[in-house]
């Protein structure tokens, strides 16, 4: 009996397949040369997928699905979204993996977390063009990434809120603990905000992306430091969050808030001068664009070659950072004239 | 005894159901589901859900439940990636020490609900904050380059199938049996079935209760490492959800809230059914907007079909 089972236990281990040696490091790129699908002709039923996780989440709807589905309808081909619709990044992954075998033409990936890495290496491994979207994901091997660089974002905010408080006084931060672009924003506003000795940095704390959480942290943070200065957020929800409990402690203006995106919410509190201050995504540029790459690398649109994918050329922007969009009270009038058109 | 027969019953429905999914969605996607890339990925994607539900399965037919499993798969694979990235600690030790970390959680979730009288719910609800506020504190914004070593735990491939896959079958193999054959694991059917009658027959009810939490949680602790191991990084949002998917999916299997019955197979059936609508939603292009609407429905079809048939029966 127990020479059966080491004989089979023997057999597995000599059977087994290993994975591949990838060596750690910080390219986003693979190293060698990248084998894709092209095809000539355009046809309606051409599928370009996009795979996020919290796919109901108001802010990739109303920005990055839309521009994504209007694309699509400009382009005349078919256009997917795909993932879970809680925040769920092994479920994003799953997502990745069962589509691969169906062999899209394009694969728009929301760079949620840096675990997603090794299901894009298989996507691209399997010759489907990838681009990664919102936040770039190291190691991953996708063709190219396009969106925004959330440390410069957190530096923006910090640079702002030393310059709103006088350059001292109590500052906290709240978005989502854990998920990498996030943390890289909070270190951004952080280093921003060490070269002023007279700010004290209190902390960063989870407000889960939801916008009772968010009044709750801030109402908590604002009884346990009535001297408190100023709050900077760094989900979408944070930013209403914040604004609701300082409104709330009749505190508006005295506390001075920072926060990223610019939905309609967010605009009319910069007018009513509860949030101070927003750093803004280009959102719709992300998907816009990123779809016209993977269109452009599946027809070669513009060739470096006479064949780009045996020759192992990516024929569209490796990295494109779109940039952050900055509105306070001096501009807010302009984004709110553009969110009463949509 | 009829109506445990009709219960137990559901594994043989469950598994007709399936075969008639599969056949269905052979027809309508012939190019996409029946192939060999696609079922390997399917079995890949269900293997850490499965893992898991073996010991929700184990807990649900002693009439118990544990929603801090979700955590606790969070918690392991960060404990193992944290010593292991930032303490250079040998991956064996790295992943003992992840394992010996779920095995306490089971235990003092086990002792207090058992020994202590705190309900289920209310303690694991409240053991599920306290794990995934650890599991943030250690994977931080998630910790990736691991050893080799530990990568080839989750990613080897062995007949075209990756690791976890394997894991699952043996798991499910070796519980199937000592739950059908050891008179250890036959005594939560009587737990289950009724608890103070339990006691009376001489079973040591309180020392079986901690004994399954530390088992539920040691199987969450096992895929919490596969998945670290096969992502190739240690995520602090690990096992969101997990808990409820996993409790429908043994549900889905024919274990009963109120407990007393349930098979192994069962747990591995009813996360392969949802394992494929999820799969059919993703291959059928729908939204996910839908996708939470039709699970829910699936649910409530399945059991509700099931309590029908169980009431016609008594009739």
């Amino acid at each position: 009996m127990h020479k059966y089972i080491l004989f089979v236990l023997s057999l597995f281990v000599l059977c087994c397949e290993p994975p591949p040696r990838y060596e750690s490091s910080d390219y986003t790129t693979s190293l060698t040369k990248d084998k894709f699908v092209t095809s000539n002709e355009v046809s309606p039923t051409e599928e370009y997928v996009m795979i996020t996780t919290a796919v109901n989440l108001p802010l990739y709807v109303s920005h990055d699905q839309k521009a994504f589905l209007q694309w699509g309808k400009k382009m005349g081909v078919r256009t997917s979204i795909l993932g879970p619709s809680e925040w769920d990044v092994p479920g994003q992954i799953a997502t990745i993996e069962q589509v691969i075998p169906g062999k899209p033409a394009g694969l728009l990936i929301n760079g949620t977390d840096p675990g997603i890495a090794s299901a894009i290496k298989k996507a691209v491994a399997a010759g489907i063009p990838t681009v990664v979207y919102d936040s770039e994901i190291p190691n991953s091997d996708r063709h190219s990434f396009i969106g925004s660089d959330w440390y410069e974002m957190g530096r923006l905010q910090g640079e702002r809120m030393a310059s709103l408080i006088g350059g001292k006084g109590k500052v906290a931060c709240m978005g989502i603990l854990g998920m990498e672009n996030m943390e890289a924003g909070f270190k951004g506003l952080q280093e921003a905000l060490k070269k002023f000795p007279s700010i004290e940095f209190i902390g960063k704390y989870d407000d889960k992306a939801n916008v009772e959480t968010a009044a709750r942290l801030t109402a908590d943070l604002l009884a346990a430091h009535p001297d408190l200065a100023g709050i900077a957020g760094f989900d979408s929800n944070s930013g209403p969050g914040m604004a609701l409990a300082v409104k709330e402690a009749n505190k508006k203006g005295k506390v001075k808030l920072t926060t990223v995106d610019a939905e309609p919410e967010h605009l009319q509190l910069v007018k009513e001068g509860v949030i101070s201050y927003l750093v803004g995504q280009k959102r719709e540029l992300f998907t816009w664009l990123g779809a016209q790459f993977l269109f452009d690398m599946r027809h070669n649109t513009l060739p470096l070659s006479a064949n780009d994918a045996r020759a192992g050329i990516v024929p569209i922007p490796r990295t494109v950072i779109t940039g952050s969009i900055e509105i306070d009270l001096s501009n807010v009038d302009i984004f709110l004239q553009n969110a009463g058109k949509k | 005894m009829q109506l445990k027969e009709r219960l137990q019953d559901r594994v043989f429905s469950l598994a007709a159901s399936i075969l008639i999914l599969c056949i269905i969605m052979t027809f309508i996607f012939p190019t996409q589901f029946p192939t060999v890339e696609n079922f390997s990925q399917l079995l890949l994607n269900l293997s850490i859900d499965t893992i898991v539900a073996v010991g929700m399965m184990i807990l649900l037919i002693s009439g118990m439940f544990d929603l801090s499993v979700g955590s606790i798969v969070a918690f392991s694979g960060g404990l193992a990636g944290y010593l292991m990235y930032y303490h250079d600690v040998n991956f064996i030790i790295a992943i003992l020490a992840g394992l010996s970390g779920s095995l306490l959680i089971g235990f003092v979730n086990g002792w207090l609900i058992a020994i202590a009288g705190i309900n289920p719910m209310i303690q694991t609800l409240a053991m599920m904050g306290i794990v995934r506020g650890l599991a943030l504190m250690l994977s931080g914004a998630g910790i990736q380059n691991f050893p080799y070593n530990f990568i080839y735990i989750g990613q080897s491939k062995l007949f075209g199938l990756q690791a976890p896959v394997w894991y699952m079958i043996f798991i499910v193999l070796l519980f199937s049996f000592l739950v059908n054959r050891t008179v250890f694991f036959r005594r939560y059917y009587f737990i289950g079935g009724n608890e103070r009658a339990a006691k009376l027959s001489g079973i040591q009810v309180e020392k079986m209760k901690i004994a399954a939490f530390v088992l539920s949680a040691s199987l969450a602790g096992i895929a919490g490492i596969l998945l670290s191991s096969r992502l190739g990084a240690a995520l602090a949002t690990s096992g969101r959800g997990l808990e409820l998917r996993v409790i429908t999916a043994v549900i889905l299997g024919g274990a009963s809230l109120s407990g007393g019955f349930g098979k192994i197979f069962g747990a591995l059936l009813g996360a392969l059914f949802m394992a494929l609508i999820n799969n059919l939603l993703i291959i059928g292009r729908v939204s996910g907007y839908w996708q939470e609407i039709i699970l829910g429905l699936v649910l409530i079809v399945a059991v509700g079909l099931d309590q029908w048939l169980i009431r016609k029966m008594e009739k």
